[in-house]
């Protein structure tokens, strides 16, 4: 059953992205929390079982574009949707062209979540 | 560029992008009121969410507002009732001063070249005052003496009949 891990400075931003998932009908078994890039590595190396990441840009310790380039450089091929305020053109290239899976800007819908990670994860 | 014109443009995108807000992650009925330069002695405020931004153009963007609504706006965010002013209520404020900020800042990308972001910065208290020396904001909870003459663009919503602002510093860099 799918583990997604969701990196996020806020937390309150983690429980509201948890509840748009479970919301939208996406089937998901269970959440790993990380407020920064570095504690996300660090949960990613412990767990082989994450099947999801959903990651924020603007983070202390370590950014969002840091850890995809991180994780790839380590080659990990985990799935990795950016969840960010950050939306324009030259920000979304810069994370597809360093290894991010998709991209979702936030504010979102539980539908517009479901469009985004439905590549990723079935629908009940 | 005049900063006059390019602040009237910003007004509409603080507008578009804190309805979008509104109504897709905090679920509470907003209506615009007014937007306004305001010297900054004006402004009074319990709690302030502060996001800066650098670039062609640099400046900060933040949230004014009460205790009472900074609740109602993490309570109905996390879909439960808080009654104390914790960690959860300045995360939420954060968060949407960032959400606000980011989609802003995208917007004003487009015309004026990329811009990075700050994280979140939130402070709370009583009758908070804000002052800006080179766009620097700093916050006293006193009277202070005007350090900037630098006005704020704050545009005011009405939310659960309680005012707050949205509040733009901006200029642009040598």
């Amino acid at each position: 059953m799918p583990k997604v891990l969701i990196i996020d400075d806020s937390s309150v931003m983690r429980k509201m992205i948890q509840r748009n998932i479970q919301q939208s009908g996406l089937i998901v078994d269970s959440f790993v929390e990380a407020g920064d890039g570095k504690e996300a590595l660090d949960k990613i190396a412990a767990d082989s079982s994450i099947d999801l990441i959903l990651c924020d840009w603007n983070m202390p310790n370590m950014t969002g574009i840091e850890f995809v380039k991180a994780l790839r450089g380590s080659g990990n091929q985990t799935p990795i949707v950016m969840c960010t305020t950050e939306g324009s053109d030259a920000k979304v290239e810069e994370a597809t062209g360093s290894g991010a899976n998709g991209y979702i800007t936030k504010p979102f819908t539980p539908d517009q979540l479901k469009n985004k990670l439905g590549a990723f994860l079935q629908v009940k | 560029m005049d900063l006059k014109g390019i602040m009237d443009g910003i007004t509409s995108d603080i507008k578009e992008t804190t309805k979008t807000l509104f109504e897709t992650m905090i679920m509470l009925d907003l209506n615009y009121d007014n937007a306004s330069l305001v010297d900054e002695t004006q402004i009074k405020t319990d709690v302030i969410g502060m996001v800066s931004f650098t670039g062609q153009y640099h400046g900060v963007v933040g949230i004014f507002c009460s205790k009472k609504f900074a609740l109602k706006v993490a309570s109905s965010m996390l879909m439960m009732e808080l009654e104390d002013f914790n960690n959860d209520v300045k995360d939420a404020i954060g968060e949407v001063s960032n959400m606000i900020a980011g989609n802003v800042k995208t917007k004003m990308s487009e015309k004026y070249g990329e811009m990075h972001l700050s994280i979140p910065i939130v402070i709370a208290g009583e009758g908070l005052s804000i002052s800006a020396v080179n766009n620097i904001p700093t916050v006293s909870d006193t009277a202070l003496s005007c350090f900037s003459k630098d006005p704020w663009l704050m545009t005011y919503f009405i939310s659960e009949k309680e005012k707050f602002g949205v509040g733009l510093l901006l200029k642009e860099s040598k």
